[in-house]
């Protein structure tokens, strides 16, 4: 553990385009970067007995989610030789089509970031206490599960 | 009496709210126990509980000032 304060990984809603544009943008500067790997989640509209989803509503155990990133962020710097990292998750409804996970890894060389934009949106997957409700076209919900990379 | 305080997330939210309290409670297996008294439907739920945001997996003690949480799986992303 570090004494590091968590940073902050929660967006209220969908994230934009254009906010993930400018984060691009943004490493302009940083000469020493050679590759960038990008993972969005978007929600998919599902049909699930004949129900089609409309949206999902995210909510979160938000210290505990923050906690467990911060030590995902510490061991995956440990584990690649990283420039940087960015976390972006949603919380409340995000339409069906919109984005809701932006993970963004940046290094000099690409195996290095792609391996761990790989693991990293992995373990948010499997380790972070978010949940998500899947809401239905006119009324109705049921709670999103997760399947193993799927 | 100790009482404490219990927070639920995601599909347990359905059976017992988001928060809730309950008395007499020294560690987490006479929770477990006192929790699917009071909420039958957890019996078939799963979960995890999380004492002061560590998910425990052995029995862990408990008094007025921890922060328990109930967890079922995680569908983030």
């Amino acid at each position: 553990m570090t004494d590091k304060k968590p940073k902050n990984i929660f967006v209220q809603g969908a994230i934009a385009a254009s906010f993930i544009g400018e984060s691009i943008y943004k490493h302009q500067t940083q000469k020493n970067i050679g590759a960038h790997s990008i993972f969005l989640g978007q929600v998919r509209s599902d049909v699930i007995d004949n129900k089609t989803v409309t949206a999902i509503e995210y909510t979160s155990y938000e210290a505990m989610a923050l906690e467990k990133m911060h030590e995902i962020r510490e061991s995956i710097f440990s584990k690649y030789s990283l420039t940087c990292m960015h976390v972006y998750h949603s919380l409340g409804t995000v339409a069906a089509g919109e984005i809701c996970l932006f993970v963004f890894t940046s290094s000099a060389h690409r195996k290095a970031a792609i391996d761990a934009c790989e693991e990293t949106v992995e373990r948010i997957k499997a380790e972070l206490p978010i949940w998500g409700k899947e809401l239905f076209e006119g009324e109705g919900y049921q709670w999103k599960e997760n399947s193993l990379g799927v | 009496m100790t009482q404490i305080t219990i927070i639920a997330f995601g599909q347990l939210t359905d059976i017992t709210g988001n928060r809730f309290t309950i008395d007499n409670i020294i560690d987490t297996n006479t929770l477990k126990i006192q929790l699917e008294e009071q909420y039958p439907l957890l019996k078939n739920r799963k979960y995890a509980i999380a004492v002061d945001e560590q998910i425990v997996s052995e029995n862990t003690l408990l008094n007025a000032s921890s922060t328990v949480a109930l967890l079922p799986p995680f569908s983030g992303g």
